[in-house]
């Protein structure tokens, strides 16, 4: 599956869902959906699960939808247990699971190919968890995997991104998003 | 220490109500929470801990890492929501990136708590022979992250000044707490 297609269906399926991408997804959701309501975690390593988990808390009537990574999560991996601890029912946790930390060079991850991570999700205490390896099968589930009492954690199995965020630097600071969104999210209430 | 200079958990947790009601622009409405405390549980601040699992209007969540506290008050902030952060001086350290990226670079106005453990009464923090104690304030000063340090119930104030300096200065403030609480 190509991640540019997973972001596409996302998008169209997303309905008003505040999201959360990092690393390889961050270039390709800015031109895809420019105009949703994202927050970018680049620069604070493995952090879209935690941000996304505070968005969830903080706005429990709207889908936060966390656009991570493998690489990514491996490095706040406690994190799984955080969102399970806090049981966010509004909270979808996308997992690009492409093996290797593309952003620096597609080194592999740690025991690439063998990680199962909707496993870890699972046990860790996530409400809902699946693994899709294919397009057709993620549009289907999409609208489920929006709605459905989280949190959810879906492993995409997905090649390598086109662009990476040292490939297609650029977007807006963080500084800026994070007054934008929350601007936003106030002038919504 | 004798007993009566600790400063008793009910306070520090009424300081941060204050502190949170300061900056909200109406009051929590039913069912919401005053405001978040994001811990990862402080030897110094284990009776405020203790304290807030039974509070009505503030709601407690234990997080893994400090790593994560910082980026889940990230998103707290964004979504609308007071937030607080209660760590341990190692766990400053370990979140210094993050704390960075989210603090300084994001905007983030992060309030922490910050237990300095092993920090000896008699002394200054930055004369401690301890590095965890010693070099608290100046990493905070080398990331220009103001900060001050609560030992007594004289200093309370603190924490809301502290508290609405985050937000002022869209980034993170610091109180160290000196002394285990009572």
């Amino acid at each position: 599956m190509r991640p540019e297609d997973a972001l596409r269906a996302i998008n169209e399926a997303r309905g008003d869902a505040l999201v959360v991408p990092t690393m390889t997804a961050v270039p390709a959701w800015r031109t895809i959906a420019p105009e949703a309501p994202s927050v970018a975690c680049v620069g604070f390593m493995g952090g879209a699960s935690s941000l996304g988990l505070g968005l969830a808390l903080a706005q429990p009537e709207r889908r936060v939808v966390v656009l991570d990574g493998d690489g990514s999560l491996l490095m706040q991996l406690g994190s799984l247990a955080t969102v399970a601890g806090a049981a966010p029912a509004n909270y979808t946790h996308v997992l690009f699971a492409n093996g290797v930390y593309q952003t620096s060079g597609s080194q592999g991850i740690p025991a690439s190919g063998s990680v199962d991570f909707a496993g870890m999700a699972e046990a860790a205490g996530y409400a809902f968890t699946t693994r899709i390896d294919t397009l057709e099968e993620l549009r289907i589930r999409l609208p489920e995997l929006l709605s459905v009492r989280g949190p959810v954690l879906v492993e995409l199995a997905v090649e390598e991104a086109e662009l990476t965020p040292m490939t297609a630097p650029g977007g807006d600071p963080l500084r800026v998003q994070v007054e934008r969104l929350r601007e936003r999210l106030a002038s919504e209430e | 220490m004798p007993e009566n200079e600790r400063i008793p958990a009910p306070l520090i947790v009424e300081a941060l109500k204050a502190a949170f009601r300061g900056q909200r622009e109406a009051p929590a409405t039913e069912g919401e929470p005053l405001g978040w405390v994001l811990s990862v549980p402080d030897t110094h601040q284990r009776s405020v801990i203790a304290e807030l699992e039974g509070d009505n209007e503030l709601r407690l969540l234990t997080c893994s890492t400090e790593d994560e506290a910082n980026a889940i008050a990230a998103g707290l902030y964004i979504g609308g929501a007071e937030v607080a952060l209660m760590i341990q001086h190692a766990g400053l350290y370990a979140s210094v990136n993050t704390l960075r990226g989210v603090g300084l670079d994001g905007g983030v106005p992060l309030f922490a708590l910050v237990g300095l453990l092993s920090r000896e009464p008699e002394l200054e923090p930055e004369d401690s022979p301890r590095s965890m104690v010693r070099f608290a304030g100046p990493l905070m000063d080398t990331f220009d992250v103001p900060h001050a340090l609560l030992e007594t119930r004289d200093d309370l104030g603190l924490i809301p000044e502290y508290y609405a300096l985050s937000r002022e200065r869209s980034g993170p403030a610091v109180v160290f707490v000196g002394r285990e609480t009572a």
